[in-house]
């Protein structure tokens, strides 16, 4: 456990390290929300509802998008893709490590770092956005927050093993970001796609990235279809926990051998 | 036992093969061709606990591959490794804790973190105890110079301060086997000095060791055994003192004369040796023989006889022009008896 621990400690101080870059995130952030809800005011400015959603309602979901998205995104996969594509994973193959452990130690040392990020950024969304509901049941939520960084971990970690055989990190890193974007709610609720949409995002893990909190923030969902949509994100985080486990171990065969 | 048995040690790799161009590439997306490549092929290796090692070959050998299969990073196609009883690719993490390894071209820092950020990582790792801990740090110190390295962050070191960091990553937990990778590459005379005597102390002490290089002055000190590798093949595996007493064997004794002889002179006083008139003629010569069959002494000797002797150099050839032979095709050398 000891050597898990230093290691999320040592992210946590390499994001601090980058703190500039992380400001500037939040600058972009900020713009970002800005817009959105330029464009759903727009839309919903005369009191209507969109898929069961109302202005306050639509602001707060932005919000929880906003909020979910940084869990687990301080140490991008970037940091984890490179690891691999350097040669460095060789190294972590001969230490008393696993791969997959230390990786995980690392994105959770980047907890600190998105909570700040989280806290201010937010907090000065909720004073300058105008009124919004707050959350229906906050256990449940926190609940159901828990299981966010786990989940887009072992989905980071399975998509940058990719690497091993592609030897490229962009193409898989657009092709997911995109996906995930639509299937995780974080573009504009499920509930606003295609029938198609929704079932395809039913089966995969995105949505319980971004939708389910913010459901259950909303008070969208009753309180045992919470329980059932937290349950569905216990089972991803075990089930993409053991699945990146066998998957590592199979492209960890694939390292190549440069020079010689 | 020996410490590590390698017996028929093979992998083989994959490569697509494209033709050239972007139309190459665009065929290559529907029209899938591969070649098999083999990296290293049947090699069988056996050292024993406290030995140094030096194993070398021109660049794409296999050298760093036979490295990874030892080390368990790669899975051998065929054949087999131990060491210290265990399988490197299905014991990781059991054999991780008895071998060091130090890539030469690759740090295991973290790059954003001060060294001793990355040390005390590797500390937790082996769970060494804070008193252990430190004894190593010192004893680093003393021959890498650590201390000042300690509060740097690992981006910001010199090609040499990295090497010397990594040094000790790869030495913290006191390996009983040390897989070291061109340890030298790139640093200057000073640094390398540096290294070279770390790795004497290390073998003093009677780590196992394996070096891999391109600068055959690494070894020359430390290493007893040279096993040379070349298309993936073991060519050579034998005594360091073996090979120079075998292959190297030619001396050259430069001589500059007071006064002036031919070449036919010299020549005739020794029949054994070849002679060559050097940039000034008739007072400069060399004279090159094998040293089983003549001795610099008597050349000397020979010559004061006939002339008055200004100047004297003596070449002995390097372990280095033996392999630069090899690696040219130039010497074939038979098959050395392990020791």
């Amino acid at each position: 456990m000891k050597p898990y621990r230093t290691m999320a400690r040592n992210s946590m101080q390499s994001t601090f390290a980058f703190r500039t870059a992380f400001l500037m995130a939040a600058v972009a952030a900020c713009f970002q929300l800005v817009a959105t809800v330029a464009l759903w005011s727009a839309l919903l400015s005369n009191g209507g509802s969109i898929g069961g959603f109302t202005l306050p309602e639509m602001k707060a979901y932005l919000l929880m998008g906003y909020v979910t998205g940084w869990l687990g995104n301080a140490i991008g996969e970037w940091v984890l893709a490179n690891r691999i594509r350097d040669g460095q994973v060789a190294l972590d193959l001969v230490k008393p490590i696993e791969t997959q452990k230390m990786m995980f130690a690392q994105t959770l040392g980047g907890l600190p770092m998105e909570l700040i990020m989280i806290v201010t950024v937010g907090a000065g969304f909720v004073l300058v956005a105008g009124p919004m509901p707050g959350p229906s049941n906050i256990p449940l939520l926190m609940l159901s927050l828990v299981f966010v960084m786990p989940i887009r971990f072992c989905i980071a970690f399975l998509t940058t093993q990719l690497v091993f055989w592609t030897q490229n990190f962009h193409g898989v890193s657009w092709a997911r970001n995109a996906v995930g974007a639509v299937l995780s709610g974080s573009l504009v609720p499920l509930s606003l796609m295609p029938t198609w949409l929704q079932t395809t995002a039913a089966v995969l893990p995105f949505a319980s990235l971004t939708s389910t909190p913010a459901l259950i923030y909303l008070g969208k969902v009753s309180t045992p279809t919470a329980y059932l949509l937290i349950g569905v994100q216990a089972f991803w985080v075990v089930a993409l926990w053991f699945l990146a486990r066998v998957a590592f171990r199979a492209a960890s065969r694939q390292v190549t051998v440069h020079g010689g | 036992m020996a410490l590590l048995e390698a017996h028929d040690l093979t992998k083989t790799f994959r490569r697509p093969e494209k033709d050239p161009g972007l139309r190459g590439s665009f065929k290559h997306l529907f029209q899938r061709k591969y070649s098999t490549k083999t990296a290293v092929g049947g090699v069988d290796l056996s050292i024993e606990a406290g030995e140094a090692v030096a194993y070398v070959g021109p660049n794409g050998a296999g050298k760093s591959t036979t490295i990874k299969l030892l080390t368990g990073i790669v899975e051998p196609t065929s054949g087999e490794v131990r060491i210290g009883g265990l399988v490197p690719h299905r014991n990781r993490v059991a054999n991780s804790r008895q071998i060091g390894v130090l890539f030469g071209q690759r740090t295991q820092l973290w790059w954003d973190l001060p060294v001793r950020e990355s040390l005390a990582l590797l500390r937790d790792m082996y769970d060494l105890s804070p008193d252990r801990f430190r004894a190593q740090l010192k004893r680093f110190d003393e021959v890498l110079g650590l201390d000042e390295l300690l509060p740097v962050v690992a981006r910001k070191l010199s090609l040499g301060q990295r090497m010397r960091a990594d040094l000790a990553c790869a030495l913290l937990h006191d390996p009983r086997i040390v897989f070291l990778d061109e340890p030298t590459i790139g640093l200057d005379i000073a640094v390398k000095d540096r290294v070279r005597e770390f790795l004497r102390q290390l073998k003093a002490e009677g780590t196992t060791i394996m070096l891999t290089t391109h600068d055959l002055g690494d070894i020359e000190d430390t290493c007893e055994r040279i096993v040379i590798i070349d298309g993936g093949r073991v060519i050579y595996d034998g005594s360091l003192a073996q090979v120079k007493d075998r292959y190297a064997r030619e001396r050259r004794v430069h001589l500059q004369l007071g006064s002036e002889l031919t070449v036919t002179e010299l020549a005739d006083r020794f029949p054994q040796a070849t002679v060559t008139a050097g940039a000034e003629g008739r007072r400069e010569f060399t004279i090159a023989f094998d040293k089983a069959e003549l001795t610099a002494g008597a050349v000397l000797a020979g010559v004061a006889q006939i002339a008055e002797v200004l100047e004297v150099k003596i070449d002995e050839p390097a372990i280095e022009d033996v392999v630069r032979k090899v690696y040219a095709g130039e010497l074939l050398l038979a098959e050395g008896s392990t020791p």
